[in-house]
Formats: structure tokens, C-alpha cells, sequence
């Protein structure tokens, strides 16, 4: 599949194809049947290795990716569990990407999807007009992955009802799906290579519960938040280049910043300081994601707007719309931590300083 | 960086690189051993130990077990006696080399300094169980074992450690094998801090057994293997010199003891050993299958263990999906077969079907407790464990406890109906007190407290670990038998209690005279007697002398239960402490402002005992209180002291109601400044014997002709200090207050409380108040 050029996010085997390509070719190990890659070359894929020009993809917690690739091997699914924002889609579309070439078979669930869209659906003109055929009948991602033995990805599972997101049991425990419209005995087979990855959240709001017999199916894997700061700076500060980089956008200042952004950050998702001061949690997610686009807002605030250098003030301003959104408490609880952590910190460094002064400014209720 | 060559051909020396408790250094080793067909075996470990190989051989020791020195560490200018171990388990390559040389019929040594050296145990640091193994930390931090983690693909030095090594349990290359042990353990030398290694006793030790084997060589004919931590191979190699040490007599004592895999497991935070070692021991009992069984026994055998423990027990397909995910996560990481960590993994993978919250789910805390393991080892009959251990241990086998394993248990006892449990329980309190950690107590009856009367059953955690003989070996020294251990343990205590600011407290020298009559402490009950009484008659404070009564007055009333049938020493403490009452009493007439609210806390209390020594009969002299009591009524008391005093001897039958009246009418209209002074005396009354309120109507009688005489401002003022005075009453005794006032100034009782009518609008509109009030206190987190 070839992106469009204007694509603003091109997908991961387009935006990899260079290093897929090279490890494809280098690849000398044994392949499971319907896999492009093999379970090593897959994880170098997503755990990169310098000499051979792959960067690293998905940081935080390597033994979880071996035992996600082992887990696709098997006939159970995988599901990626965790807070929003601990890159569980990366995750997936990553593995879809290395294992089958395409990480495009998607359903995204939602309380919309209806078991049309893990099934099949139809061409209804084509049905009128010729009943029912191969030709009009539409698959859905899991009935196409089934057939050409590729990876389905099933994004936010927990959003959708109950009773559609058990359209996958059988589909998970037989790897077949009866097209009972297409003659008696018709049925879909899935083909060496098929497995489903979803990923759900199992604490946020408005989410469905999942039924035991559907997790029977599944290996769980737990993706958690980043739990080191230093580690999770860097990441922050990579993905900053890379959104910047091909505006053509440079900025200074930004390492300092970094720091004070994902310190913070890891305070209120733990509730406690790195001094052991302890907190009260924001209900907002505050995920390396969500850093990622406060520092993204900040420096283009910066470059944009002012000049050109990032400060703890840019920081300050675009923090409240991550913080404010889900609870009107949330306001309460980061004026608190300004009040009480920052304020201890606002000696130690002049970016401390800035975010304490525009945070101090801000309307926080 | 080169390794270590493993043979030295010109001394016919093979300096053999381990890791303690590796099963594949074990495996090869044996491998080893058969090949090169020593004349000689010499192994890292303090030499004083060499009295014990025998016992270590023995065919009836079954591992774990470990070597338990003690000696005398100097602290803080006290001495005290430290323990250290040195644990073997059954993959231990030193005790397999200790092994293959008594079968072999060739001598064995041990080549490090003494346990008692002072490099062997870092003064800084001299806590209890410090592991002898020396330290292990490199192999898990460290650059280099970082370094290598990350090249490997490992989270951490123990699983570089598996992939590398364990993993080659059934590899025949012997040489090969030790070549890699002794390349990586310089290496991680290498990357050692230099200052570290020369300050914490490495080179010293170094020395020592540079020397022995020297030694040894000069004795010896034929090839001699010296088996040592891989960190110490190279420096083996070097040339020896000098005289080594040799053990003092006097310094320490040594014995073998049963060990624990719990133990073994906590030996491996202080950085000597593998964690989990029921893992390895399995795996070492898996070398002959090569590994392979490994992953189906132990997931197998947890899914057994789930579901014989009443947990969610996995079903059949889950249990092959965890097999399967093992074995392939071994072959994506390049494992001949499944290591510690892709089992782990691979029952993380399939048996937790949920979000794992925080940093541990407890199906992966209760998956690391079984690979733990809770075996225990034994060791031969005889083998020189001092007596009290040998008591202790059939006494606890003669009252039903299990000593064979480390389990933890619950124990209920019976201890009204049946004699039996009742020994059983004085023999939990003793072990409590003697500070072996056998038994906690986890409910029943409270004598001391009056508390939980009702309970007719005592229940207790019981865990027969090695801790408890290392506890009990190290008392050893001055105990044969758990009686005289636990007369030792008190008097230490006794002593101790000096150190800690308590050396007058009738109290804390009582507390412990209880605890000590509850674990049944027989004869020695008189050697403490001294000691216990010397605390009470130099107690200058009446209130601890008066808990320190109602204490003894307790276990009096409690002596059936206690099995108490002697009773002189309790009879003589409870005399000690009267008479010690009886002369503080009257001093209380001297006390300080701030310690008059004490004093007649003290009174009040004092009360209550007499009243239990009345209603028990203790042999107490009553009379001699009336005495001293007038003594403290005549002298010129702080007016809240007067009062208590006062109610005392009105209840006492020595005072007259008249007296009390005059007095309280005179303290309530007197001329004090500060209305609490005026109602000081009132207040002590009413905390000693507030019954007189009911059967003296004359207090009622003067408190309403002092407020009814008052005009509004008086009141105001007088208000909030009577309040204070009166709040020891329950709501029940206000309403017979409110009710008797009133029925004195004629009003009609039921006028007291009144219903007032609100209009439903305001009360609405209050009770929206309330919520809003609520919900701020909430919000505030102060509801």
C-alpha cells in the first residue's frame, strides 16, 4: 500500500519500509507459517539494533515485546491492557506492521461498532441485484485477515457492547466464520498467519466490560507508563524532533524544559514526588503521549509566537488543557502542586522559576 | 579480557571459578571432579569451619543447611553476640565439593580466614544474619553486567546469569564452561570499584587462601582442585606467601544448622546467591532431563499448587499455552530451554487475564513465594547442636508443633478446658519473649488489659524457620534449658530497660514480670525477683507504681489460667509495690503544677485497683492505705488534687459529706480570678467518684446556689469550665443531672429537653446547609 503523499501520518510499514526491507533480508531464522519476519527480526524491529541501522521503537519494557510476539505465535489473541497513553496502539500497529506487512486491517471499536464490522457486511446493490455472492459480500478486517492469514488489529475492544465484542469468541477458538448466506456448508477458514491483537482499556470511562469466555481467548499484557524520568525525557525529546524536524522548525531551550515537563508529569500520575512528597492524583491522563503534545503546543508557541526559545512558561500555559479536562477538581489539585512542589523547586532553576510564575498566572479554579 | 587459565600445571593446581548456589556450576564441577581426579579439595569458606565437614557429609544431612558463627561485636562500647551464616543448599558446587571428597576419601579443607575475622564481617554493618558468602551485588549491578544485559537482550544481571550459564547445566565442556565463568567474573572484577575491593576485606581474605592452599600443596601429592567464587580465580592463581591465619579458640563458636529456602531467598538481598531458590533447586534436579522437563514441572506444579491452595486454578488449555509460551519464548531469546525468566514470563502471559495494577499482580508475589520454596534441610542427630535447641525442639515436638519444615501455620488452643494447649501457650509467650521468632500471637484472651475476656480460644502463627535454632543457639551460651533462657532473656531485658530510659519504671519492669508469668516462667521467677523489685521500689512516679499493681493484681486474678500455683514471688511483688504506693501517696502533696492532672489520674486509677484487689481478694494491706491517705488529706492541696482526695476518703469512709460541701461551696463562690480554679475542685471530685453526684445530693444542691447566685456574665464566664468538669459524665448521667436540677428548682422534669418546632422551609433550608457544609468538609478532605 502505497501512502498518499500528503498523508499526515503515514503507517508504520510505510513510515519503516526502509528497515522492514533490511531486516526481511537479513533475516535467517526460522519463520512462523504466514509471518513475514521472524520472531527475532520482529524484535529487533521494535527493540532496534544499531548495527544494522534499526532504531529503537517501543521503549520502556523489553520483556513484554518478547512475550507479545511469542503470545501471536500461539493461538491465543493478544490484548494490550493500561492506561491511555502508554503506546498499546504503537505496540500493535508495530507488531501488525512487522509480522504481516500491514497494520491497516483495523476495526476501531467504538459503542457504534456493530458485529457487521467484525464479520462481514454487504454490497447491497449488488445484493438486490444478484443475491447473495462472494461478490457482495463486503469482509470485514477480521473475515480479510482471516483469509489472507495476516494480523487484525481491534482497537479500544472495551468500548464496544458486550454482545458484539463476543462476535470474536468463535472466531478466536474455531479461526473460522460461517457464511451461512452463501450456501450451507460455506465457511471462511483463516489461513496460517491470523491473529487478532486488540487493545482496551479496562479503567476509563464509559467503557464495556469483557466477557470471561472472550478473555479466556486472549493473553494479557499490562503496557505500563514509563517509570523512569530520565528515560522517559529522552523519548519525550525524540518524538519532539521527529514532529518538529519535518516542519523545518528548530528550538533551544528545550532539554531543560523537558525536564521540568516530565518530572512533573511523573509526580502527578504517581501521586508522589520524587522527594516522597505525596499528592493528589489528577484524574486526567497524564500519559508520555500527552507530554509529547505539551511540549510540541509549547515549542511552537515559542517559535511561533515568541522567539524561539522554549521556557518553563510555554510549558505552564499549554499543561492546563491536559490537566483540565476530565474533573473540575483536576484545576484544584495541579494549583496545589504548584503551590506546594513547584514553589520548593522554583529556586533550583530558572525553568523551575518560569513555570512556577505562568503557572501562579493561570486560572486553574 | 582474558580468562583465567584453569589449570596452573607447574603447582598441578586447578583454581575452579563459581557462583554460589549455580546448579550448572555444581553440575560441572562434578564433571570436573570425575575428570581431573583430585587428590585434594579446598573450598572458599571460613577455615574455622573445618570441624564441621564431617557433619557436612554426613549421608543424613539433607540441604539446606547452613553454618551458623558466632561472636562478640563491639558496639557503641557494649559487646553483643552477632550470628552469621553461611547457607549450602543441595546445588551448592561447595558442598558438592565437600561431598565428592569424602566419598573419594581424599581431605578437604576449608581455605578463608575465620568467621570470626574482622574482614569477614564488616564491623559498619553488624547486623544480624549477615550472609558469610561475601558479596554478590556485581552480578547484578554493576557497568558491565548492564552493559552485557543490554547487549543480550536481558533485563537484568540474574537473567544474563541464566542465559549464559545455567543454561549449559548439561553441556559437556567442562572447560569450556569454566573458561566463561572465570572470563565473566574478571571481567566484572575489572569493572569493580579498586578502593571497594581494598576496603572491604577481599584482599586480605585473598591472602588467607593464597596461603592454605600453599599449605595444603606442601602436604599433597597429586592435582588439588580450590574451589572459589569466580571473583577471587585469578588472584588464587598468584603465588602464595606468608603464614595464614589460624582460627582462635576463643573468638567464636560455629555449629550446623537446619536451614530454610525462605532464608536462602532473603540471603539473596544481602547479594549472596540466586533469588528464588526453589527454581534452581528444581532445576538442578532436572540437569539428567536436560532442562527440557523443567518448564512442564513447574508450571504444571504451580497450577497444582493454585488449585490445592483454594485459588483460581488454570485450566488445562491455559496450562499447555503456558508450556508452549515458555518454550517459545526460550527459543526467541536463544535458550537451549526455558530459564527462569521465560517461565516467569510465560505464566505472566496466560494465567493473568486482567490489568496488572502497580508493579505486581499477587498471582505473580504467590508465583515467586512457591519458587521461593519453603523447604527445610536437616541435619545428622547429634551434630553438636547446643542443648537448648535440642530441648527447645522436643518440647515443641511433645506439644504438637511441627518443627520438620518452614511453614507457617495456624495453631488454635484451647487453653480453659485443655492442659495440654495451655503448656502449649506459655511455650508460645517464652519463645516471644526469648525473641526467637516462633509464635505471634493473633487473638485470645487479654488478662493483663482485662480485654477479650470472653475469648475462650488463643490463636497463633506459628513457623518453625531456621532463624528460630539460630535464635536459640545463640542463647545456647548461657541457657540449657528454655526455663533458664527465658530467666536469661529477662533479665537482659531487666538491664536493657536502664539503657532505654526506663530504669525506674515499676511499669516496664512489671510488663515484662507478666509477660514472663504468662509464658509460665516456673522457678526462675525468683532469680528475677530481685531485679524486678529493685525497679518498683525505685519508681518515683505513683501512677506507673499503680499500673505496675493493677498489672500484678491481673495476673493474680489470672494465676489458674497462668498455671501460676506458687504464688510467693507474685504475692511479694504486690506487696513491694503497695508499700511503694503507700509512700508515694502522700508525696503527691509536693507535686509540680503540671503533674497534678497525673496524680489524680494516678488516684483514680488507684481506685479502681483496690476495688479489683477487694473483689479478687489479693492479699493486700488494705488498712495501711487509710493512713497514708489522711496523711495526703491534711496537707494543703492544689484544689483538683483536693478534690480527688477528698471523694477518696468520703468513699473510703473516713471523710464526712459536710466537710466536702463546705469545702466545694467554698472553692465555686471563692474569690479566684479564673472561674476554672473555682471549679477545679468540683472537677476533681467528679474524676475520682463521680457517683457522689448521685448519693451526696448536697453537690448538686451547692452548684445550683452558686449558678443560680451568679448574674449573666458570671455564668457566661463560668460556663465552659463546668463543662469540663462535668464531661466525664455519659449522656445518660447528664439527662439524671438535667432531670435532678430540675426537679430541685421546681421545674417540670419533662420541660428539661423540649421539642422545638422548625417550619419545613427552614428545616429544607438547613438540611441544604448541611449537605453543602458536608461537601466542602469532604472536598477539603477533612470530613
Amino acid at each position: 500500500m502505497t501512502p498518499e503523499p500528503q498523508s499526515i501520518r503515514p503507517p508504520a510499514e510505510a513510515r519503516y519500509a526502509s528497515e522492514l526491507a533490511t531486516l526481511a533480508a537479513a533475516d535467517r531464522f526460522p519463520k512462523p507459517a504466514g509471518w513475514r519476519l521472524s520472531p527475532r527480526a520482529v524484535r529487533t524491529f521494535l527493540l532496534g539494533d544499531p548495527r544494522q541501522g534499526i532504531a529503537r521503537k517501543f521503549y520502556g519494557d523489553d520483556p513484554l515485546v518478547d512475550r507479545a510476539i511469542v503470545s501471536l505465535m500461539s493461538q491465543q489473541g493478544l490484548m494490550l491492557v493500561g492506561e491511555p497513553g502508554t503506546a498499546k496502539s504503537l505496540l500493535s500497529e508495530l507488531l501488525a506492521a512487522a509480522i504481516c506487512g500491514t497494520s491497516a486491517l483495523v476495526v476501531q471499536g467504538s459503542a457504534g461498532t456493530t458485529e457487521d464490522h467484525i464479520r462481514y457486511g454487504w454490497n447491497y446493490a449488488l445484493l438486490l441485484s444478484e443475491g447473495p455472492s462472494e461478490r457482495a459480500l463486503v469482509p470485514s478486517p477480521v473475515l480479510n485477515a482471516m483469509r489472507s492469514g495476516r494480523i487484525v488489529r481491534f482497537e479500544e475492544v472495551t468500548r464496544c457492547p458486550p454482545e458484539v465484542q463476543d462476535a470474536l469468541i468463535s472466531i478466536l477458538s474455531e479461526k473460522a466464520l460461517a457464511l451461512p448466506e452463501l450456501g450451507a456448508d460455506a465457511m471462511a477458514s483463516a489461513t496460517p498467519g491470523f491473529n487478532v491483537i486488540a487493545t482496551a482499556n479496562l479503567r476509563d470511562r464509559g467503557v464495556h466490560e469483557m466477557s470471561s469466555a472472550l478473555k479466556r481467548r486472549f493473553n494479557f499484557e499490562t503496557v505500563h507508563p514509563i517509570a523512569d524520568p530520565e528515560f522517559e525525557r529522552e523519548l519525550v525529546l525524540k518524538q519532539l524532533a521527529e514532529r518538529l524536524g519535518p516542519a523545518g522548525v528548530t528550538i533551544k531551550g528545550e532539554r531543560e524544559v523537558a525536564d521540568v515537563l516530565v518530572r512533573t508529569f511523573q509526580d502527578l500520575r504517581t501521586g508522589r514526588t520524587a522527594e516522597g512528597v505525596s499528592l493528589n492524583r489528577p484524574d486526567a491522563v497524564m500519559s508520555t503521549a500527552e507530554a509529547v503534545n505539551v511540549l510540541h503546543a509549547a515549542a511552537l508557541e515559542a517559535v511561533y509566537l515568541d522567539n524561539g526559545t522554549l521556557s518553563g512558561a510555554h510549558i505552564a500555559r499549554q499543561i492546563q488543557g491536559v490537566v483540565l479536562k476530565d474533573s473540575p477538581d483536576d484545576g484544584k489539585r495541579l494549583r496545589a502542586y504548584v503551590d506546594h512542589v513547584v514553589k520548593e523547586r522554583a529556586g533550583r532553576s530558572g525553568a523551575w522559576k518560569e513555570f512556577y510564575q505562568a503557572a501562579r498566572a493561570l486560572r486553574l479554579g | 579480557m582474558q580468562s583465567p587459565p584453569l589449570h596452573d600445571p607447574v603447582r598441578d593446581l586447578w583454581v575452579v571459578p563459581i557462583r554460589h548456589h549455580s546448579p550448572a556450576c555444581a553440575a560441572q564441577l562434578e564433571r570436573l571432579i570425575a575428570a581431573v581426579n583430585p587428590a585434594a579439595i579446598v573450598v572458599e569458606g571460613p577455615c574455622d569451619f573445618d570441624p564441621l565437614i564431617p557433619l557436612l557429609c554426613d549421608p543424613r544431612t539433607r540441604a539446606p543447611v547452613a553454618v551458623v558463627a558466632l561472636r562478640e561485636a563491639a558496639r557503641d562500647g557494649a559487646t553483643r553476640r552477632v550470628a552469621s551464616y553461611f547457607p549450602f543448599c543441595a546445588h551448592s558446587p561447595e558442598l558438592i565439593a565437600l561431598q565428592a571428597a569424602a566419598s573419594r576419601g581424599i581431605p578437604a579443607r576449608f581455605i578463608d580466614l575465620p568467621a570470626t575475622a574482622r574482614a569477614m564481617v564488616d564491623e559498619d554493618d553488624a547486623a544480624q544474619g549477615r550472609s558469610l558468602l561475601g558479596d554478590e551485588r556485581p552480578f547484578d549491578v554493576g557497568d558491565y553486567v548492564t552493559a552485557l544485559a543490554r547487549e543480550l537482550g536481558c533485563r537484568d544481571g540474574n537473567e544474563v546469569w541464566d542465559q549464559v550459564f545455567e543454561t549449559r547445566l548439561t553441556d559437556a565442556d567442562w572447560r569450556g564452561f569454566f573458561a566463561d565463568v572465570g572470563q565473566y567474573c574478571a571481567c566484572i572484577r575489572a569493572a569493580t570499584d579498586v578502593v571497594r575491593i581494598a576496603r572491604d576485606g577481599t584482599l586480605v581474605r585473598e591472602t588467607q587462601m593464597r596461603a592454605l592452599v600453599a599449605e595444603v600443596r606442601a602436604q599433597v601429592a597429586g592435582p588439588i582442585i580450590v574451589v572459589v567464587g569466580g571473583f577471587h580465580a585469578t588472584a588464587l592463581l598468584a603465588q602464595g606467601s606468608g603464614s595464614a591465619v589460624k582460627p582462635e579458640d576463643t573468638a567464636g563458636r560455629c555449629y550446623l544448622i537446619r536451614y530454610g529456602m525462605r532464608q536462602l531467598d532473603a540471603m539473596a538481598g544481602y547479594g549472596a546467591g540466586l533469588p528464588m531458590p526453589g527454581f534452581y533447586d528444581r532445576l538442578w534436579h532436572a540437569r539428567d532431563s536436560g532442562g527440557r522437563a523443567l518448564a512442564v514441572e513447574i508450571v504444571t506444579g504451580f497450577a497444582r499448587h493454585l488449585r490445592q491452595s483454594g485459588g483460581d486454578a488454570p485450566s488445562f488449555p491455559v496450562v499447555t499455552g503456558a508450556i508452549e509460551q515458555a518454550e517459545r519464548l526460550a527459543a526467541l531469546r536463544g535458550r537451549p530451554f526455558p530459564a527462569r525468566d521465560d517461565i516467569l514470563d510465560a505464566i505472566r502471559s496466560t494465567f493473568i487475564k486482567e490489568e496488572v495494577v502497580g508493579d505486581d499482580a499477587p498471582l505473580l508475589v504467590a508465583l515467586r513465594t512457591w519458587l521461593t520454596g519453603a523447604a527445610i534441610g536437616e541435619v545428622p542427630p547429634g551434630s553438636g547442636a547446643p542443648p537448648l535447641v535440642d530441648a527447645v525442639r522436643a518440647r515443641a515436638r511433645a506439644l504438637g508443633f511441627t518443627v520438620a519444615d518452614g511453614e507457617r501455620r495456624n495453631r488454635t488452643l484451647d487453653i480453659y478446658r485443655k492442659d495440654r494447649h495451655r503448656a502449649a501457650s506459655r511455650f508460645c509467650h517464652a519463645m516471644v519473649l526469648i525473641g526467637a521468632d516462633f509464635a505471634q500471637r493473633t487473638a485470645g484472651p487479654d488478662f493483663r488489659n482485662d480485654a477479650m475476656l470472653d475469648r475462650l480460644f488463643e490463636i497463633w502463627d506459628v513457623c518453625w524457620s531456621p532463624l528460630v535454632e539460630a535464635r536459640l543457639i545463640e542463647l545456647s551460651e548461657a541457657a540449657d534449658t528454655l526455663d533458664e533462657a527465658l530467666a536469661f532473656a529477662l533479665a537482659h531485658k531487666l538491664a536493657a530497660l536502664e539503657a532505654q530510659g526506663k530504669g525506674r519504671s515499676a511499669l516496664a519492669a512489671i510488663d515484662l514480670f507478666a509477660a514472663a508469668c504468662r509464658a509460665g516462667l516456673g522457678k526462675g521467677g525468683e532469680a528475677i525477683l530481685q531485679l524486678v523489685e529493685a525497679h518498683v521500689v525505685e519508681d518515683p512516679e505513683l501512677h506507673s507504681v499503680v499500673s505496675a499493681l493493677a498489672d500484678l493484681v491481673q495476673v493474680w486474678r489470672g494465676r489458674d489460667i497462668l498455671g501460676i500455683t506458687d504464688t510467693t514471688v507474685l504475692d511479694s511483688l504486690m506487696a513491694t509495690a503497695w508499700r511503694r504506693i503507700l509512700v508515694l501517696l502522700p508525696e503527691l502533696a509536693d507535686c509540680a503544677t503540671e503533674q497534678v492532672r497525673a496524680g489524680l489520674t494516678a488516684l483514680a486509677d488507684l481506685r479502681g485497683v483496690i476495688a479489683l484487689a477487694r473483689s479478687c481478694a489479693a492479699p493486700l494491706d488494705l488498712a495501711l492505705f487509710d493512713e497514708a491517705l489522711a496523711r495526703l488529706a491534711a496537707a494543703d492541696l492544689d484544689p483538683l488534687l483536693a478534690g480527688g482526695v477528698l471523694a477518696f476518703a468520703l468513699i473510703d469512709g473516713q471523710g464526712s459529706p459536710q466537710a466536702l460541701q463546705g469545702r466545694l461551696r467554698g472553692e465555686l463562690a471563692s474569690g479566684h480570678v479564673d472561674p476554672a480554679e473555682r471549679l477545679a475542685l468540683l472537677g476533681g471530685v467528679i474524676a475520682v467518684a463521680r457517683e457522689l453526684l448521685w448519693s451526696l445530693p448536697e453537690i448538686i444542691a451547692t452548684l445550683n446556689d452558686v449558678i443560680a447566685g451568679a448574674d449573666e456574665a458570671q455564668f457566661v464566664d463560668l460556663l465552659p469550665h463546668l463543662r469540663l468538669a462535668l464531661m466525664p459524665l455519659d449522656p445518660r448521667e447528664v439527662d439524671r443531672l438535667g432531670e435532678d436540677v430540675a426537679a430541685m428548682i421546681g421545674a417540670r422534669p419533662d420541660h428539661v429537653s423540649m421539642l422545638i418546632a422548625i417550619p419545613q422551609a427552614e428545616m429544607m433550608a438547613n438540611l441544604a446547609l448541611d449537605r453543602e457544609l458536608a461537601a466542602v468538609l469532604d472536598r477539603d478532605g477533612v470530613a
